[in-house]
């Protein structure tokens, strides 16, 4: 038989080597002046049409940076990213959707501190909404660099809008939900099929998240604990869906929903006009351009509580953020790659352009090259909004974002009744779930 | 290989006259070495370590991007007071074990009694029985989820014809553990082989005799094929209930495919226990407890918690399983 | 084993009655288990479009859509990676697997019983108890994202294979053993030449069991696949399907079809041994 002792020490030897992982990040930079060159492994989220727009612009970088080779892999989530790099096959670059991980990743310098790279090449921060700058830097460490914006409003289908009377979109609350009851039509035994609006809360874009900013609802308190209990704005924003699921029909709504198409296909509910009128982001213009031509649309910003007139304008913005691993062999070139794309005007509006999301440079916003019909106006116009805001960053990642998501589907549903206390359950819920990660 | 061992063996005879102890009982334990050696191993490395090391990593919080920092129970202390999720999921696999485990062996006991019970055709219709169970789990899942679909698949449409108005299945958090447990019965095959067996084994002349006597069907049924089915009924409720513990993967998969939210950025991971948490399992919860919110020092807690719950069960059910580990000892 | 239920005795004689509801009966639970089946068939030839609606008979024909779905996707790379893990954690898994078996079976020494039980106990442990630690192991070696942390595992033996094995091998006389080990075979030789050979049955139906396990596994890679595309399998590939492209659940039928056919085609060759493996697991225990 194996000796005990052998078998313990190889048990610790194991122990040892699988007990830590961890990052190794070395912080020293080059001397301002020096070209960058090498090879820059970049990962990316896009698919598709889009990312065949990011293979344009590196395909451009590459141009203006003969000495530096960019491999670039589509289709990588945040989880996937998080995963390479703990176990330190990260890219240099990396791409992510939304500003989730940034908290994390800068808590932890999973992604480098870029504060000395943008001292040493004189990086104007002021470029940027302070919005964007809140939600590209956790606790003082900025560790990432906002790409481009994702900016949310209101579309509307101008032909069934103008069919039961309405010439412009609703700009408060009370107006979209009887908006919303006229422009539904059911079918003889009751089930819908077209909605007015969509009030769930799990459905493409229709999420929590993306509502708050309408009803001025707040997400974490100064000292990163929740406020959703507290805040009387969340109980009115769900009070107000809840009647409308009521109105229409929980288990109607679930039917239409099964069978409406998937949200990025051309069969887009919205796009096959099942739908008069929904959330969702600037990039669905582009969309509903390329896969729907036949659909008159138009876009607005999310219509806001009646008590709060005045924000009329504001929305939500997220933004996807770059940033460089830890593990990066060449932090030089991927510093290089991360300035171009994120700060030079022509790089910034290219992809602005072609991507058909939101620049987030001053000066991108104000070019003359950047294509914006009204239609997309309408969100460069909300991005610039003062009262536009983001779900505050956290160590934590998107936790306390889907435990509200849960505790909202339970009480769409019919779940969970009582609302007051279930918020205020929830508020100590997630004061938990963000403790338990401290 | 065989000659590798031959010059082994030549070499510790040539020794024998010099080592004084018995060298047969070292040659033998050498050779059940050389049979051994790999998987004794396997059951140190993937067995022995990951279990102490998820004890251990229990106290402590770490990601994957930080390093294990001591806590003390205070992972142990959210999970039995501020993780209405964990108890949820504990409920939820709790639940399948109860229902899907009996219901699994009675649709098996049923089609096995039926296939005994025709006189042709017995071996084409036991294939056609035993095919759902070769379907791979992820893709029979997908197929049920569609068939299930409330507004569009055919069982609903089906219904509706009858007049009845079919329930959301997978969309509604009261069917579709429900839902879950007729994928489980439909695969019902491989333990339908089994009682089959079994079924077979029993002597036809029990029956008759039992007949002559006057028993019913039921009787018979009580008084003969239980008793024998016994052994084979009890392997099938272990096994049933070690799988059921595990519950992962049909779960997950209808959970997404079934939410059909877009997670372009998100991953699957998000879609798990749709809906309303109604479909996450255990397992569910401590692999989206570990691996997409990085709780890693707590989601070894909820390990630790299973794998005392399977402890606990094993015991129970190695008392039964004694008879089956003797064998020619 | 007997394939079709054996005769009665001439005495009794089922009403005729009782003998239609009963063949009634199996013929409808026929069509309940193949209905799903026919339904991935018929969405797999139909257009995108259609499989979004509740027509099951498709307007068109499409049998195109099973080389669209090696087209569109890497559809290929699926197979190929799938078929790499199974047939390696097969064989690897009969490496190791195999003379352990033996040695538990067959050979007489102090410990087995207590390592059989141990055995034992690890088929019985959730996999996701020893999940974390484990991913660790294979994080810290530098191998996540690829599918070796599921097949190094097997070249060090399988809980549940060896635990058949030794159930099969058990059922071989040790009067046999005893000849060839008196005839002066080596306990390694009597294994190869007298042990493999007649228990090749039993081999055979635990390789099975381990190939489509390892086919079928949806959990392993999972894990430790997901965050290298390129290493998927199909089980994954087929779960991922809706975020990658817009979903076209025509081919992701097709594709379900194109992942079942294999396990379908080994199934109606090995039927024998298939059979006598999963009802020894159960009958002999």
């Amino acid at each position: 038989m194996i000796r005990r002792p052998t078998l313990i020490a190889a048990a610790a030897l194991l122990f040892a080597a699988a007990c830590a992982p961890g990052t190794n990040a070395n912080q020293d930079i080059a001397p301002a002046g020096q070209e960058a060159k090498g090879t820059v492994e970049f990962w990316h989220f896009f698919t598709d049409r889009e990312a065949k727009a990011i293979d344009t612009a590196i395909a451009k970088f590459e141009k203006d940076h003969p000495d530096i080779d960019v491999k670039v892999t589509a289709g990588q989530d945040d989880a996937k990213m998080l995963q390479a790099i703990s176990s330190g096959k990260g890219p240099d670059v990396g791409l992510s959707y939304s500003t989730d991980i940034v908290g994390k990743f800068c808590a932890s310098d999973a992604w480098r501190d870029l504060t000395p790279y943008l001292k040493r090449d004189k990086v104007d921060l002021e470029q940027f909404p302070e919005t964007v700058r809140s939600y590209t830097s956790y606790q003082g460490k900025r560790c990432a660099m906002p790409f481009l914006a994702d900016v949310y409003g209101l579309y509307f289908n101008k032909n069934l809008l103008a069919q039961a009377g309405y010439a412009a979109p609703p700009k408060t609350m009370t107006e979209l939900a009887d908006m919303a009851k006229k422009l539904t039509k059911r079918a003889p035994d009751g089930t819908i099929d077209t909605a007015g609006f969509l009030p769930l809360l799990n459905f493409y874009e229709h999420t929590p998240q993306h509502t708050a900013p309408a009803w001025n609802a707040q997400w974490l308190t100064m000292d990163e604990r929740s406020a959703i209990g507290t805040d009387p704005n969340w109980a009115a924003m769900l009070k107000w869906h809840k009647d409308l699921v009521d109105w229409y029909g929980y288990d109607n709504l679930q039917k239409f929903t099964a069978g409406l198409g998937d949200e990025w296909s051309a069969d887009n509910a919205f796009q096959q006009g099942k739908l008069a009128m929904a959330i969702d982001g600037e990039y669905r213009v582009a969309f509903l351009h390329d896969q729907a031509p036949g659909i008159d649309f138009g876009t607005a910003p999310l219509p806001v509580a009646d008590d709060q007139a005045d924000r009329y304008g504001a929305g939500f913005v997220t933004g996807n953020v770059a940033g460089i691993s830890a593990n990066s062999e060449n932090p030089e070139a991927a510093w290089e790659l991360i300035r171009y794309l994120t700060t030079e005007t022509d790089s910034v509006v290219g992809l602005a352009n072609s991507i058909k999301n939101v620049p987030t440079t001053k000066d991108a916003l104000a070019s003359d090259e950047l294509e914006a019909d009204e239609q997309f106006q309408t969100f460069l116009d909300i991005f610039a909004n003062p009262n536009t805001s983001t779900t505050p960053p956290n160590a934590s990642g998107p936790k306390y974002v889907e435990m509200t998501q849960e505790f909202v589907n339970g009480y769409l549903s019919g779940s969970s009744t009582d609302l007051g206390g279930g918020l205020k359950d929830l508020d100590g819920r997630i004061d938990q779930a963000l403790d338990l990660g401290r | 290989m065989t000659s590798v061992l031959a010059v082994r063996e030549s070499t510790v005879d040539a020794r024998r006259p010099v080592r004084r102890r018995a060298p047969r009982r070292w040659r033998h334990r050498l050779t059940v070495l050389s049979f051994m050696a790999p998987a004794l191993i396997g059951i140190a490395v993937f067995f022995i370590y990951p279990l102490f090391a998820a004890i251990y990593f229990s106290f402590t919080k770490f990601d994957l991007l930080t390093t294990p920092e001591w806590v003390g129970t205070r992972n142990y202390v959210y999970l039995f007071t501020h993780d209405p999720v964990a108890w949820q999921a504990a409920r939820n696999t709790l639940w399948f074990v109860v229902v899907l485990v009996p219901a699994r062996m009675i649709a098996a006991l049923l089609t096995a009694m039926l296939l005994t019970s025709l006189k042709r055709g017995g071996g084409f219709f036991r294939t056609i029985f035993y095919l759902p169970a070769l379907a791979p789990p992820v893709a029979a899942t997908i197929a049920f989820v569609f068939l299930f679909n409330p507004a569009t698949g055919p069982v609903n449409g089906f219904l509706s014809l009858l007049g009845i108005d079919g329930p959301l299945w997978f969309d509604s958090p009261d069917w579709s553990k429900p839902s879950l447990v007729l994928l489980g019965t439909w695969a019902v095959g491989d333990l339908m082989v089994i009682f089959l067996a079994a079924l077979l084994d029993v002597p036809k002349p029990l029956y008759e005799a039992a007949s002559i006597d006057g028993a019913n069907g039921w009787q018979r049924f009580r008084h003969i094929t239980l008793p024998a089915l016994s052994p084979v009924l009890v392997f099938a409720a272990v096994t049933g209930v070690i799988q059921t513990l595990q519950y992962f993967t049909q779960a997950a998969v209808a959970a997404s495919v079934a939410s059909g939210t877009a997670t372009t950025g998100g991953g699957v991971s998000s879609t798990f226990g749709y809906p309303e948490q109604s479909t996450l399992t255990y397992p569910l919860h401590l692999y989206v407890s570990g691996f997409r919110y990085y709780d890693m020092g707590y989601a070894n807690a909820l390990a630790v918690v299973l794998f005392v719950v399977a402890f606990a069960v094993t015991l129970v059910l190695l008392r039964r399983f004694r008879a089956f580990t003797g064998g020619a000892r | 084993m007997t394939v079709v239920a054996p005769r009665r005795g001439t005495m009794l004689r089922d009403p005729w009655l009782v003998v239609v509801a009963r063949n009634s009966l199996a013929i409808a639970a026929g069509l309940i288990f193949l209905a799903p089946f026919v339904f991935v068939l018929l969405m797999s030839l139909m257009t995108s479009d259609q499989a979004l609606t509740s027509n099951l008979w498709p307007t068109s024909w499409h049998p195109e859509n099973f080389v669209d779905i090696f087209t569109k996707l890497p559809m290929l790379d699926y197979l190929v990676n799938t078929m790499t893990y199974a047939l390696l954690a097969t064989g690897f898994m009969l490496l190791s697997s195999v003379p352990a078996a033996y040695a538990l079976a067959k050979l007489r020494w102090r410990g087995s019983t207590a390592t059989f039980v141990v055995i034992i106990c690890m088929m019985m442990l959730p996999p996701q108890v020893v999940t974390v630690p484990l991913y660790l192991m294979w994080s810290n070696a530098g191998l996540t994202g690829t599918l070796w942390p599921l097949i190094l595992p097997m070249l060090v033996g399988d809980a549940f294979s060896i635990f058949l094995l030794r159930q099969f091998l058990m059922t071989i006389p040790d009067a046999v053993l005893d000849a060839a080990r008196i005839d002066g075979c080596s306990e390694w030789q009597v294994l190869l030449r007298v042990v493999v050979p007649m228990a090749r049955p039993g081999i055979a139906a635990t390789a099975i069991f381990q190939f489509f396990y390892a086919w079928n596994d949806y959990y392993g890679p999972l894990l430790y696949t997901s965050e290298e595309q390129s290493n998927w399998t199909l089980s994954i590939a087929l779960s991922q399907f809706k975020h990658l492209h817009h979903v076209e659940w025509n081919l992701v039928m097709a594709a379900t079809l194109i992942v079942m056919l294999p396990v379908l085609i080994v199934f109606f060759f090995a039927q024998k041994a298939f059979v006598q493996g999963v009802t020894l697991t159960g009958v002999k225990g």
